[in-house]
C-alpha cells in the first residue's frame, strides 16, 4: 500500500495547477466558477484525506513497508536527492490528522469567503498549501521536506497579504516571510552540514548514523535545525511574527497558524530525536527557549483584548510547552500534545469570530492580585517586551543603514574611480562653441588643455599623461624646436636652389657626366 | 574531440549574420521586423537541433568544426561545444526573439537598424559560446561591442544613454586589453616550451594550449589577467558600475540582454581557471572572497534601490556574486549549480528586466513613487513579475532553487563562511524583492495613471509564457539540465583537482 503515499500530496497540487491556471487566464468568474472552484479543491482534498486515512490504516494493520521512492529527482556527484514518501508510524498519523484539518478548514472557506474579490486566489493558496503541508509531513528526505516547507511559507506570506491594497497588510506579510527567511537558512545549513558530515540527506539514514557523528558535529547540526523550526514556531525570539500574521482571512489563519503549519517546527524537532538525543546542548536549547517562550507568551496574552491576539499568544505558548517537553526527553508526550493541540486549535480560531455569541455575558475571570501589583510586567507585557522594536534596532536597521552607506559609497566613490565618460550634454560639440566659451571666458586663465576631461583612476591616468605629453608637444616640439625647423628648412631650401642653379650650368653638367663616367670606369 | 559531419555550429554563428544583412537590405520596415524575426525562429530551430546532436556522455568538445585562418601564426577558426557552453546556445537565440518580440512596437526609428543589430549581437554571443581558438574568441568577444554600443546610444530610454553606451564600451574595451595579452602570453609559452620560434609555432587552439604546461609565475599572471578581463563583464565589484548604469539609461530588452547573457563569468568558467589549474586552485580564495563581497554588496544596495531597474541591476551583481563562490568552491555541486544558474539568468533576470521595460513603455517611469497598487490593475502583469521574482530568491518549484540549494550546498561544503554568505545573500535576496514587490505592485492605487494602464497584451503575454514555462519545467525536473553538463563538470573539476597542491 506504500504507492498511496504518492497521491496525497499530488491530488491538492493537481487542483491548485487547474485554479491558478484559470485564475491566470480569467476564467471560472461569478457563482457558477465560484462553485467550480470550491467544488475542485474540496474534491481533491477530500481524495486526499481518505487516502492518508486508508494508509494510516494499513500502517496500523502492518501492510506498509516503511518508504516509497519514485526516482531521483536531482543528483549531482554524491549529493542526490529522491522523492521518497515514509509510509509507516508517526509521519502517516499526521498526515491524516492535517488531511482532515484541512478538509474540514477548506468547506469551511466555502461558505466563508462567498463572493469575496479574492475567492480564486484563496483556494488557489490553500490548494497549494494542501500539497506542500502534505509533502512535508510525509517526505522521506529532508530536501523534499525543505521544498513543502518553503511553499507552505510563501502560501502564508500570500494568504497574509490577502487584502494587498492595505499597506499593513503588505508589510507584515514581507516581514513575517523575511522573519522565516532567516530560520530557512538555518534549514538549508543544517542540510548543508547533514550532507557533509553524515554524507546523506534521508531521515532515516541520518537518524541512524546519528549516533557515529561526533557530539560537537551533532550539536551544530541539531542546532541549525533547531534554529528553523523555532523560526517556524514562532519560538523566542522570533515569536512576534505570528502576531503579524493573523491579518489573513480567519479560515487561513485557523489552518496556517492554529492547525498545521506552526507545527512544523515542532515536527522538524520529533523527526530528529536521534541527533538530538546525541546533543545535550541543543536539547538544553529546546528547554530554554521553549520554556521562555511559555513564560513570555503567557504574560503577554493576560493584556490581550482581542480574540485572535489571545490565540496567537497561546498557541506559541502551548509550542513552548512542547518544545520543551522535547528538551526534557518526553518525545511521546510532545507528539501527542501536537495531535491534541492541532485539533483543539483548528475549532477555536475557526470559531473565533462567533465567539463573542458564546461568551457574551459572562464575567471576565480577573488574575491574581500578585500580578496585578506588578506594574512594569504590565507595561512589559502590553508592549509584548518591546521585542519587535528590539530587532528594528538590532537587526533592520543597522542593514538599512549599511545598504545606505555603501549605496553611497557606490554611487560616490567606486564610481568615480571607476570613472564615467564625460557626459555629451556638457561637451562641446562644434568649434563655434570652443570660441564662444574661450571668448565668454578671459583669455588669460582659459586653459585649452582642459579639452579632455577624465574621470576614475584610468581616466585620470590618461588625463594626465596626455597632460605631460601636450606640454612636451608645446614646449619643446612646438616652440622650442618649431620655429628652428622652420629656420633650418629655408636656409636648407636656398642651398638646394643654389645646388641647381649651379648644376644647370653647362660646365658643370659636363664635369659631373664625366665624374659619373669616371666612376663606372673604374668598376 | 568530435568532428562534425555537418557544420551545424558555423550555420548557427552565420545565419544570424545574413539575417542581419537581408533585414538591413529591405527597405519595408514590417517586412524587415518579419525576416528578422523568422531568421531568430529558424536559429533557435538550429541550436534545439545542435543539443539534441550533441551526446552529453562525451567529455571533450564535439560537433568541432576546424579550418586554417591565418596560417602565419597558427590561429585556426575551430568551433565546438561541450557540456558546459551547449545550452547557452539555445537559451541565448530564445533570448534574441524574446527581445526583438518586446521590442516589436517600442522601437519608433531606425527599426531596420535596430533588428539587424540584434541578429548581429546573437551571431557574436554564438560565436562566443562555440569558439575554441582564443583569437577567434577576442574576435568574438569584442564583435559584442560594437552592436551594444549602439543599441544602448541609440534607443536608450534616458537621458545619458550616449554616456552610457560609451561607459559600457570604454569598461569592455579596458578588460579586453587584459584578455589579448593573456592571449599573447599562453601563445608564446607554447612556443617556448616546445622549443619552436616565434610565427611558426605559436599556438591558440584551446585544446592544444589545455594540453601545454605553464610555469607557475606565468600561470598566476596569465591567471589574474583573465580574471581582470572577465570579471568587469561579469561584473564583480568593483568593476559592477557599468551595468547599472546600462540598465537605467538603456533600452529594457537590452538591458535583460545584459543581465540575461554571462558572458564574463562564462569566460572565467571556460578559460580563466582551466588554462591557468594551479594558479587557479592556489588564488582560488581570491575569486571566493571577491563573490563573496559582491554577493553582500550587491544585496545591500539592491535593499536601498527605489527605481526596478537600478533593483534588477543590483540584484543581477549579487546574484553572480553567489556564481563566483558556487565556481570557488571546486565542488562538483558548486559547478552544477553554477552552470544551472547561469542558464536561469537568461531566463529569469531577464523576464524581470522586460517586465521593467513593459511598466516604462506604460508609464514612463519605473520608480517606486510613481507605481504602487499594480497588482489590481495589472493581475496578468503582477503574476508573472511575481513568479519572476519568486525563481530569482530561489523558492522550491522554480529552476531558481535548485541551481540556489547546489551552489550553497557546494560553498558549505569547501567553506562554512562562504556557505554562510550565501545563505545571507538568499536572505536578502527574499528582502529585497519583496520589499520592492510591496511598494509597486501591492498598496491601494495613488497615481491616476496606473489606474490607466492596460494589461499585458498577447505578444507580451506569449514572450513571457515561454521563459515561464521554462523555469517551472526545469524546477520541477532539474535532472535535465544536470545531466547535460554532468561529465563535462567533472572533466573540468578533474582538470582542477589533479593539479591541486
Amino acid at each position: 500500500m506504500d504507492f498511496l503515499a504518492v497521491f496525497i500530496p499530488l491530488f491538492p497540487l493537481l487542483a491548485a495547477l487547474f485554479i491558478g491556471i484559470g485564475h491566470l487566464f480569467d476564467r471560472m468568474s461569478g457563482d457558477a466558477g465560484e462553485r467550480i472552484i470550491s467544488n475542485i479543491a474540496v474534491l481533491a482534498i477530500s481524495f486526499s484525506c481518505f487516502i492518508a486515512l486508508i494508509l494510516l490504516g494499513a500502517d496500523l494493520l502492518g501492510m506498509n513497508s516503511g518508504s516509497f521512492s519514485i526516482g531521483q529527482w536531482l543528483g549531482s556527484d554524491t549529493f542526490k536527492i529522491e522523492v521518497t514518501f515514509i509510509t509507516t508510524g508517526y509521519n502517516t498519523v499526521l498526515s491524516a490528522l492535517f488531511s482532515v484539518l484541512l478538509l474540514i478548514v477548506i468547506r469551511f472557506s466555502v461558505n466563508y469567503m462567498h463572493r469575496e474579490t479574492g475567492f480564486r486566489r484563496f483556494f488557489f493558496n490553500l490548494s497549494l498549501f494542501a500539497s506542500a503541508m502534505l509533502l512535508l509531513v510525509s517526505s522521506g528526505n529532508i530536501v523534499t521536506t525543505f521544498i513543502g516547507w518553503e511553499i507552505a511559507g510563501l502560501c502564508s506570506y500570500l494568504l497574509i497579504s490577502y487584502a494587498y491594497d492595505r499597506p499593513i497588510a503588505t508589510i507584515n506579510a514581507t516581514r513575517v516571510f523575511v522573519t522565516n527567511r532567516i530560520g530557512d537558512a538555518g534549514f538549508i545549513l543544517g542540510i548543508g552540514l547533514s550532507y557533509f558530515y553524515a554524507g546523506t540527506i534521508n531521515w532515516d539514514a541520518l537518524n541512524a548514523l546519528a549516533g557515529e557523528l561526533t557530539i560537537p558535529t551533532a550539536t551544530v547540526i541539531a542546532l541549525c535545525f533547531a534554529t528553523a523550526a523555532f523560526a517556524k514556531s514562532a519560538q523566542l525570539p522570533f515569536t512576534p511574527w505570528l502576531a503579524r500574521a493573523m491579518e489573513g482571512p480567519t479560515p487561513s489563519s485557523a489552518v496556517f497558524y492554529g492547525a498545521v503549519m506552526i507545527h512544523a517546527g515542532m515536527f522538524l524537532i520529533i523527526m530528529l530525536q536521534p541527533i538530538f538525543e546525541r546533543a545535550p546542548l541543543a536539547m538544553d536549547a529546546l528547554v530554554i527557549v521553549g520554556f521562555a517562550t511559555a513564560v513570555y507568551s503567557f504574560t503577554v496574552g493576560l493584556t490581550q483584548t482581542d480574540v485572535k491576539s489571545s490565540y496567537c499568544f497561546a498557541i506559541s505558548g502551548q509550542l513552548g510547552l512542547m518544545f520543551l517537553e522535547c528538551g526534557l526527553g518526553y518525545w511521546e508526550l510532545a507528539a501527542y500534545h501536537l495531535c491534541a493541540h492541532a485539533i483543539i486549535r483548528c475549532y477555536q480560531v475557526l470559531t473565533a469570530p462567533s465567539l463573542m455569541h458564546n461568551v457574551v455575558g459572562n464575567p471576565i475571570k480577573t488574575v491574581s492580585r500578585d500580578i496585578i501589583n506588578l506594574r512594569w510586567l504590565y507595561i512589559a507585557s502590553i508592549q509584548r517586551f518591546w521585542l519587535d522594536p528590539i530587532a528594528d534596532r538590532t537587526l533592520v536597521r543597522p542593514i538599512q543603514g549599511l545598504g545606505q552607506d555603501l549605496s553611497h559609497f557606490d554611487i560616490y566613490v567606486i564610481d568615480r574611480l571607476m570613472g564615467t565618460p564625460a557626459s555629451p550634454s556638457r561637451a562641446i560639440s562644434s568649434l563655434a562653441q570652443l570660441e564662444q566659451k574661450i571668448l565668454s571666458t578671459s583669455q588669460s586663465d582659459f586653459n585649452i588643455n582642459q579639452f579632455g576631461h577624465g574621470s576614475g583612476i584610468a581616466g585620470k591616468f590618461f588625463e594626465w599623461t596626455a597632460k605631460i605629453l601636450g606640454w612636451f608637444e608645446e614646449r619643446l616640439v612646438l616652440q622650442g624646436i618649431g620655429m628652428d625647423i622652420i629656420d633650418i628648412g629655408n636656409k636648407l631650401g636656398h642651398a638646394a636652389n643654389t645646388f641647381e642653379r649651379l648644376l644647370l650650368k653647362p660646365r658643370y653638367l659636363v664635369l659631373f657626366v664625366f665624374i659619373v663616367l669616371l666612376i663606372a670606369a673604374t668598376r | 574531440m568530435s568532428e562534425a559531419n555537418f557544420p551545424i555550429l558555423s550555420i548557427i554563428i552565420l545565419l544570424p549574420l545574413l539575417g542581419g544583412v537581408v533585414t538591413g537590405i529591405v527597405r519595408d520596415t514590417n517586412t524587415a521586423k518579419k525576416i528578422a524575426l523568422s531568421f531568430a525562429c529558424f536559429e533557435l530551430l538550429l541550436t534545439v537541433i545542435a543539443v539534441k546532436l550533441f551526446d552529453p556522455s562525451i567529455a571533450g568538445f564535439q560537433l568541432t568544426e576546424k579550418l586554417s585562418w591565418i596560417s602565419l601564426l597558427n590561429v585556426e577558426y575551430l568551433v565546438g561545444v561541450d557540456g558546459i557552453s551547449i545550452l547557452f546556445l539555445p537559451l541565448s537565440a530564445l533570448l534574441t526573439i524574446i527581445a526583438m518580440l518586446s521590442s516589436w512596437n517600442s522601437v519608433t526609428h531606425s527599426t531596420r537598424f535596430h533588428f539587424a543589430l540584434l541578429l548581429a549581437l546573437q551571431s557574436a554571443t554564438a560565436g562566443v559560446f562555440t569558439a575554441l581558438d582564443m583569437v577567434l574568441f577576442f574576435l568574438y568577444w569584442e564583435l559584442t561591442l560594437p552592436p551594444f554600443f549602439f543599441l544602448i546610444g541609440l534607443w536608450g530610454i534616458g537621458s545619458q544613454r550616449r554616456g552610457a553606451a560609451m561607459k559600457y564600451t570604454l569598461f569592455m574595451l579596458a578588460g579586453g586589453v587584459a584578455l589579448l595579452l593573456a592571449i599573447i602570453i599562453l601563445s608564446a609559452n607554447h612556443a617556448i616550451q616546445i622549443d619552436g620560434r616565434i610565427p611558426q609555432d605559436l599556438a591558440f587552439s584551446l585544446p592544444i594550449l589545455l594540453e601545454t604546461p605553464l610555469p607557475h609565475d606565468l600561470q598566476t599572471l596569465v591567471f589574474l589577467l583573465l580574471l581582470f578581463g572577465f570579471a568587469v563583464k561579469a561584473p564583480l565589484v568593483p568593476f559592477h558600475t557599468w551595468l547599472p548604469t546600462a540598465a537605467m539609461e538603456g533600452p529594457a530588452h537590452i538591458a535583460a540582454l545584459l543581465t540575461g547573457l554571462k558572458l564574463g563569468v562564462y569566460g572565467i568558467l571556460r578559460f580563466a581557471l582551466p588554462l591557468a589549474p594551479v594558479a587557479a586552485v592556489e588564488f582560488s580564495w581570491i575569486l571566493s572572497v571577491f563573490g563573496a563581497v559582491t554577493l553582500i554588496y550587491g544585496g545591500l544596495i539592491a535593499l536601498q534601490q527605489t527605481n526596478l531597474r537600478g533593483l534588477l541591476a543590483y540584484a543581477s551583481v549579487s546574484h553572480v556574486g553567489m556564481v563566483m563562490v558556487a565556481i570557488a568552491s571546486l565542488s562538483m555541486q558548486g559547478i552544477q549549480g553554477a552552470i544551472f544558474q547561469l542558464l536561469n539568468f537568461a531566463l529569469i533576470a531577464s523576464s524581470l528586466m522586460l517586465i521593467s521595460g513593459f511598466i516604462h513603455h506604460r508609464l514612463g517611469s519605473t520608480e517606486a513613487i510613481h507605481l504602487g497598487g499594480m497588482a489590481s490593475v495589472m493581475p496578468r502583469l503582477a503574476f508573472f513579475y511575481f513568479l519572476f521574482a519568486l525563481a530569482s530568491f530561489g523558492v522550491p518549484g522554480t529552476s531558481g532553487f535548485p541551481a540556489e540549494l547546489l551552489m550553497i550546498i557546494g560553498a558549505l561544503t569547501s567553506h562554512a563562511g562562504l556557505g554562510a554568505a550565501a545563505l545571507a545573500g538568499a536572505i536578502l535576496g527574499a528582502a529585497y524583492m519583496l520589499s520592492f514587490t510591496r511598494r509597486a505592485f501591492f498598496g491601494p492605487v495613488i497615481h491616476t495613471a496606473v489606474n490607466n494602464m492596460h494589461d499585458l497584451q498577447t505578444r507580451e503575454l506569449a514572450l513571457l509564457f515561454a521563459p515561464a514555462l521554462l523555469i517551472l519545467i526545469f524546477g520541477f525536473f532539474p535532472d535535465t539540465i544536470l545531466n547535460i553538463n554532468k561529465v563535462a563538470s567533472e572533466a573540468w573539476l578533474l582538470r582542477l583537482t589533479t593539479y591541486a597542491p
